[in-house]
């Protein structure tokens, strides 16, 4: 059984730097959502929806996994199985 | 900062002058039917146009909605505890078999203050989960 609290980490900061420093305000025009839902993504306060998560891997060009990863608060870098 | 905490900020600040206002006017004019004049005031939440945004405004992203939401369940539970609290106190208080005259003045002062709870806690809420996240 895992300890800690599940969560679901992501990559997004890195992948607007990967994509030119690409602005949080032009993610959430491509998104559907407004900057702050973006922050608060990047801050790790908010877990998207699944329509969601598929919008801004899509935004990237990229798939779902490279975006979000599914991990346990006590062991980082451990998914939960 | 986004247009619902610019709402509840709005608000908060109304129901803060409301109150101010209610304690002044009852101590200069005493406890009477005119008191309930004073929650005219909370009409000043309706000329903010924030008030109306899921109307007129852009729809609320999924964040926003979950907030919106998850604040104005808060409130409704706070107020519905508020009415059981209310209920079991005087009961105890002043006997269950008592009969309750009330004149129509107090119970429109009630429900102004049970407005006015639910407007701050959903207010409130909404500014809380805001900041710490919608997932704290």
């Amino acid at each position: 059984m895992p300890e800690g609290r599940p969560t679901i980490r992501n990559h997004i900061r890195r992948l607007r730097f990967e994509s030119g420093e690409l602005s949080q305000e032009e993610l959430g025009k491509r998104c559907g959502v407004t900057r702050h839902t973006i922050m608060a993504l990047e801050a790790g306060k908010y877990s998207p929806s699944l329509l969601l998560a598929f919008r801004i891997a899509r935004a990237f060009g990229t798939g779902v996994e490279q975006v979000f990863e599914y991990g346990d608060i006590g062991n980082p870098g451990r998914p939960v199985s | 900062m986004t247009d619902s905490e610019k709402w509840s900020v709005w608000t908060l600040g109304v129901i803060a002058l409301t109150t101010t206002a209610y304690f002044i006017f009852v101590a200069l004019r005493g406890h009477g039917p005119a008191t309930i004049s004073v929650f005219a005031l909370t009409a000043l939440v309706a000329i903010n146009k924030r008030s109306f945004r899921s109307v007129i405004g852009p729809r609320f992203d999924e964040r926003e909605s979950e907030i919106a939401r998850k604040a104005l369940l808060t409130s409704f539970r706070v107020m519905w505890l508020a009415v059981v609290a209310g209920f079991v106190i005087t009961g105890h208080i002043k006997g269950w078999d008592t009969t309750l005259s009330l004149p129509m003045w107090k119970l429109a002062e009630i429900f102004w203050w049970l407005s006015m709870l639910m407007l701050a806690v959903q207010a409130g809420t909404t500014l809380l989960l805001y900041r710490r996240g919608n997932n704290a």
